[in-house]
């Protein structure tokens, strides 16, 4: 092989080691400095003053024993929907019963979520605080947006053929 | 080679003289060997020369590859790419490190705060 092919290649995967090498030491850092705390996204996106975060924080410390609880109704309820669902072939009344009884617990749960977010909205500043509502908002309450828009749409279309 | 008298004084008039220097140059060009020359040796030496007078011929295509190799191996230049590479590389993944980051947080946020039940 040429001579000068060979020099060239290595510099060319030296240099692509370097980079490459560089890449992830860069991602690796920036990511381990990053702090592992439940609430740093906030303070980092919405650029909150230790203040604003202490209150948060308080908050938070207060919702999170009422989610659980939700959460534990909500799994207990799911568990007695598939028990009444156990071998029956059809949505008897009593497995209707608890659907409807989940479904209320899930709403429940989503007002408190929301609620908790508007409190949190208003111990930011206005224009933070307005976004941080619309983003959780989207979060929490668009995956169900999509999954109907996605449905109604493919019914749409089924109905066309 | 033999001995003969070439002494030009032995006596003799001039065009004994004359005689005896044409017999001594005969001699002397006989005493010089010179070896023979290869065939066509001139004709070579005047390729030689022609070779050596013209410009290095280079193969094409090549030139441009040792040229680049060239300018890679200049330890100043080598230097510098491997800066730049390295801080363009760091810049990079700093900026990819913070989304993913970013990304990693706001997904333990919503984790904590709504759980995957009720999304």
């Amino acid at each position: 092989m040429n001579r000068s092919l060979v020099i060239l290649l290595g510099a060319l995967v030296l240099g692509a080691a370097l980079f490459g090498g560089s890449y992830f030491a860069g991602q690796r850092a920036c990511r381990m400095t990053r702090s592992a705390d439940d609430l740093s996204w906030l303070r980092d996106e919405f650029h909150l003053s230790d203040a604003e975060m202490a209150r948060i924080q308080k908050l938070h410390e207060g919702y999170l024993p009422k989610c659980a609880e939700m959460c534990a109704k909500i799994a207990a309820k799911k568990s007695e929907l598939e028990m009444a669902l156990n071998g029956t072939t059809n949505v008897n009344p009593v497995a209707q019963q608890k659907l409807a009884e989940l479904a209320a617990l899930r709403a429940q749960c989503q007002a408190q979520m929301l609620q908790h977010f508007i409190e949190v909205s208003q111990t930011m500043p206005p224009e933070p605080g307005r976004r941080y509502l619309a983003e959780m908002q989207r979060l929490t309450l668009g995956f169900h947006e999509q999954t109907e828009q996605s449905m109604s749409e493919s019914a749409g279309h089924e109905h066309h053929h | 080679m033999n001995k003969e008298n070439i002494n030009p004084d032995s006596g003799c008039a001039g065009g004994f003289a004359e005689a005896s220097d044409a017999r001594l140059g005969a001699l002397l060009r006989e005493s010089r060997v010179s070896p023979a020359l290869p065939p066509r040796f001139q004709e070579g030496v005047w390729r030689r020369i022609e070779e050596a007078a013209a410009p290095v011929k280079v193969t094409g295509g090549i030139t441009w590859l040792d040229a680049l190799a060239t300018l890679v191996l200049r330890p100043r230049l080598a230097m510098a790419t491997a800066a730049v590479l390295m801080v363009a590389g760091a810049l990079l993944g700093v900026r990819e490190g913070n989304q993913i980051a970013k990304q990693d947080a706001q997904a333990r946020y919503l984790a904590v705060v709504a759980p995957n039940s009720l999304r």
